[in-house]
């Protein structure tokens, strides 16, 4: 089997099972865990497939044509760093569904879950593998959309809902800053795929500021995805989701798809001054900030999710402070956040789901009850704090030793960046111990043996596992090494020095014990006063912020709604008309020789046109004169009818054919829905009638307007446009069409993709329609009166005093 | 609706009806050669719905249809997309269209291409969404809730009631009652 064979099947099962699973949900029910697990399994598979066949180190692209003329292809990379995150992703995948498939509950709707969950996985696939920019960007928003799906799962519940729209709209709106960024990269380098860029490099010294200017988008776009600040709040609120949801997306895959990108452009724009300088103190900001608040929460998915934020911008920060040859351990600290951070949240998932219990004060004393997990706590808080044997460590002595570098190389900020860094090492040890020991260690509070149950071994399995890779990592580091030295990727990374267990008595190691001791007295010193202090102050709760001014945005927009009164044209119509008469009536004024053409129109009557323009006058005449609103809209359609008679006369019968009918569904609807309105309305009864002078500008402005439109008719008849669009279309229908009706060729061939938009928009029309049409109201009399039918049509209508 | 107590009324009604919808098939398979078309077709079936719920009364049209009016606009949608589709995986431009001609003993010449079936996506979701509509806002006209239960779940968001939070919940019970039979 080819290469490309096996990239396409890890991208397309996914996707191809999660349409399945949602299709055949009443068959599958709880079984539908199996096949995405079956799904997860297949896309790891052919993703080492895909390793074994090519060269490592090395790149391969696959290319399919998508829109060619636009640059756009289905174009895919596999090169280091897209093996590693795609193994991340499906290799984690495979762990969360197999528990998942062992946490959700039987109520759940499973099949809905698994197909969102198999949809993000080809999504993030589809992320890291895409080559094209404008392929990533799509995939990139589809992960979006995937986790609104997944953190709304409970729906019922209004925190996810929050959560997820917060979510949503950060995510996708700074992704859409991300598309902005790469169009600017394709306008000056004149080409969209990342293979292409990465070995001409982009043309930094022309276009600087330009650039710059795109590197800013993008970077911002990484921001939004990983959550950095300023828009570190949606995260923590997207823990709302299930578990399974929060150990895959919201820590090991998704939020990584920022430090992803932030290597994928590494090479482009790593030269520009501003690069290190955005990175490093937006990314190290966050991480101290998010390290403080994950010390300051109580919840035990908050602490995770501002940890995550905190080790997210850690990376981003590594990234803006990497030497032009290329970061060296990039692979080491993300796979050692995966691996802890996954475990841990699946460990708070278990104990979340056996004592039914998040708040970390209220929790304590679980390691009798459950020791397995307890071991398992231990060894991912251990790899969080760094402590040796575990993969923590390794991460954390090489994070020191470069950042001593940094000072080197980069001044000032490396100063800052080594601030931070130690700050944030030193509160991580605290609250990676909070997690273990007021968890596992101290007294058992009475209330959870009341709600305790047992998890099931399963259950227990893949946090396990995850937790024995990062013990074994750090025992044997010179797996990890062979692997990640295959997966470089030129200009990105390089080759990672040997790792060993024991560098000797450095000054990391120094420094590394004794902010291990720190964090322990900080630790000790919140266990003292009880974690009373510990709260996130206001000011940087963006999320309250966020909301209200969601509340007021809606409210601004009926502010303005209300004030442009679009809901009654009698307050509008007339400002527009008698501004229009003004306007034409100081023009004519002006040039009075423009009514030149009036002299050129043929005056001659035809007596057919005259008699139906008659009659079309008189029908609108009745409308005015009429009283009772059914009687006026019936002479209102009456004129609509007779309008098809110049149809016909003019020789479209398509269109006269059209119109006949949608009069007729028209005043069929409008006559349904006047039933709506009270009974005093319908006999004409106004209850402010308007003042003479009103009635009398009205008027005026009518009957101006109608002569204003009279004109430009006879002006553009007069006229006739030399080369009418219409002669083509009458000329290609055959050829071309294979009809001899030209609307209709038009509609369904020449402008048929117009067509499909068209019906689509209907489509959507009346799901919001009927949305609206389930919200409606009438007066207390009118409920009094019962069920009433639309008037006019004789059937069912219920009289006053029945 | 109830059913107007006219016999002349509903077998006129019934009649017209399938004279209706069969001037409405005959639109829709000329169209590309003369005037008709898939929109036209569908406006006529509406109106022919339409009537039909005139005569017999909205809660036997229901019985009879069995579908969702809206379903059928689903699918026609489907049907489009799907015709649009289908050249590119073979290699073609999207939307691109095919026929053939034959002439055949009864029906004299005939052109059949993807053209119709892309007309006739057009035609089920007019039709589809005409009918919907009216339907609704007929019932709702009449103090009835215009959508049962399980369809106000789908088309509304779990926290939407109506307007009138007391409104007696009995007048909608008719009608779901009615389904689950």
């Amino acid at each position: 089997m080819e290469l490309s064979f096996y990239l396409y099947l890890a991208i397309l099962t996914p996707l191809i099972l999660s349409a399945v699973i949602a299709l055949a949900s009443p068959v599958l029910k709880e079984k539908s865990g199996w096949v995405a697990l079956l799904s997860a399994i297949i896309s790891v598979g052919s993703i080492l497939m895909v390793a074994f066949k090519m060269e490592l180190p090395g790149s391969v692209v696959v290319s399919t044509e998508w829109i060619p003329s636009l640059g756009i292809n289905f174009s895919f990379l596999a090169d280091g760093i897209s093996l590693f995150f795609g193994l991340i992703v499906s290799v984690i995948g495979v762990l969360v569904i197999f528990y998942a498939i062992h946490y959700l509950d039987r109520g759940t709707r499973h099949a809905r879950f698994y197909s969102s969950l198999l949809l993000f996985m080809a999504a993030m696939l589809g992320t890291v593998f895409s080559n094209n920019l404008i392929l990533l960007f799509c995939f990139w928003e589809l992960t979006g959309l995937a986790s609104f799906l997944l953190i709304g799962f409970e729906f019922q519940d209004s925190s996810s809902r929050i959560g997820a729209r917060q979510a949503l709209l950060v995510t996708s709106s700074t992704g859409l800053l991300l598309l902005v960024g790469f169009i600017m990269v394709a306008q000056v380098s004149g080409s969209m795929e990342i293979s292409e860029l990465l070995t001409s490099g982009l043309p930094l010294e022309e276009h600087k500021g330009w650039l710059t200017a795109a590197m800013c988008l993008v970077v911002l776009g990484a921001f939004g995805k990983s959550a950095q600040f300023p828009f570190h709040f949606w995260l923590p609120n997207a823990m709302a989701a299930p578990t399974p949801v929060s150990a895959y997306l919201h820590s090991a895959t998704m939020v990584k798809l920022g430090v992803f990108l932030c290597a994928r452009v590494f090479p482009f724009f790593m030269e520009l001054e501003l690069w290190p300088q955005l990175l490093a103190i937006v990314a190290f900001g966050t991480m101290v900030i998010a390290a403080i608040f994950a010390l300051l929460s109580h919840d035990l998915k908050a602490i995770l999710a501002y940890s995550t934020i905190s080790q997210l911008g850690f990376l981003i920060g590594y990234y803006g402070l990497g030497p032009v040859t290329g970061v060296e351990y990039d692979y080491l600290h993300i796979l050692n956040h995966v691996f802890f951070k996954g475990s841990l949240f699946m460990v708070v998932g278990i104990v979340a789901h056996a004592t039914g219990e998040r708040d970390i004060r209220k929790l304590g004393g679980l390691m009798k009850r459950m020791p397995l997990v307890g071991i398992t706590c231990l060894v991912a808080a251990a790899t969080m704090a760094g402590f040796p044997g575990t993969t923590g460590f390794l991460s954390k002595e090489m994070m020191l030793k470069e950042i001593f570098d940094a000072m080197g190389s980069h001044g000032l900020l490396g100063l800052y960046a080594t601030i931070c860094v130690i700050v944030m090492s030193v509160v991580k040890v605290a609250f990676s111990a909070r997690i273990f020991m007021n968890i596992f260690m101290g007294k058992e509070p009475d209330e959870i043996g009341h709600h305790y149950h047992a998890p099931s071994f399963a259950l227990q399995v893949p946090p396990l596992i995850l937790a024995a890779c990062a013990f074994i990592g750090g025992v044997l580091p010179i797996i990890m090494e062979k692997a990640f030295a295959l997966l470089t990727v030129p200009g990105i990374n390089i080759a990672p020095g040997h790792l060993v267990i024991w560098h000797g008595f450095t000054p990391e190691l120094v420094i590394s014990t004794s902010m291990v001791i720190v964090g322990l007295v900080l630790y000790w010193v919140g266990q003292k006063t009880n974690w009373r202090w510990a709260d996130i102050p206001k000011t940087f709760r963006f999320d309250f912020a966020f909301e209200y001014g969601l509340v007021a945005f809606s409210k601004a927009t009926k502010l303005i709604t209300s004030g442009l009164s679009s809901d009654r044209p009698m307050n509008y119509l007339p400002m527009i008309f008698a501004f229009l008469i003004g306007l034409f009536a100081f023009f004519f004024a002006q040039h009075f020789s423009s009514l030149d053409f009036l002299r050129v129109v043929e005056w001659k009557i035809d007596y057919l046109r005259a008699f139906v323009a008659a009659l079309i006058a008189l029908a609108v005449l009745g409308a005015l004169i009429l009283k009772r609103w059914t009687t006026q809209l019936i002479s209102l359609s009456i004129a609509g009818f007779l309008t098809c008679f110049y149809f016909v006369l003019y020789q479209a019968p398509d269109l006269a054919l059209t119109q006949i009918l949608v009069e007729a569904v028209t005043l069929i609807m409008i006559l349904l829905l006047l039933g709506r309105f009270p009974k005093s309305a319908e006999r004409g009864e106004v209850s402010k009638r308007c003042t003479r002078t009103r009635q009398t500008f009205n008027t005026v402005a009518a009957v101006s307007m109608g002569v204003l439109m009279t004109l430009f008719v006879l002006m553009i008849t007069v006229d006739p446009h030399p080369d009418p669009i219409g002669n083509k279309f009458l000329q290609q229908t055959v050829p071309l069409a294979e009809g001899s009706n030209a609307v209709n060729t038009v509609l369904v061939d020449f402008r048929g993709f117009d067509t499909m938009g068209e019906i689509a928009v209907l489509v959507i029309a009346m799901l919001g329609c009927l949305g609206l049409l389930l919200r409606y109201k009438r007066t207390e009399e009118e409920y009094k009166a019962g069920p009433m039918g639309p008037p006019g049509f004789g059937i069912d209508h219920r009289e006053e005093g029945e | 609706m109830n059913a107007p107590n006219s016999f002349i009324f509903q077998a006129v009604v019934r009649l017209i009806f399938f004279l209706i919808n069969i001037f409405a098939v005959y639109l829709l398979q000329r169209g590309h050669n003369w005037p008709g078309g898939g929109f036209i077709a569908g406006l006529a079936t509406a109106i022919s719905l339409i009537l039909l719920s005139l005569g017999i009364g909205l809660k036997s049209l229901h019985r009879i249809m069995k579908i969702d009016p809206a379903r059928i606009a689903f699918t026609g949608l489907t049907i489009a997309v799907l015709i649009g589709v289908a050249p590119v995986l073979f290699g073609h431009a999207f939307l691109e269209h095919f026929s053939v001609h034959f002439q055949s003993p009864i029906l004299g010449e005939v052109h059949i291409g993807t053209a119709l079936l892309f007309d006739s996506g057009v035609y089920l979701v007019v039709v589809g969404i005409a009918a919907k509509i009216i339907f609704v806002l007929a019932k709702s006209t009449q103090g009835l809730g215009g959508l049962v239960r399980e369809e106000q779940r789908r088309y509304s968001s779990v926290r939407e009631r109506p307007i009138e939070e007391d409104a007696p919940d009995e007048q909608m019970e008719p009608e779901s009652r009615e389904r689950k039979q």
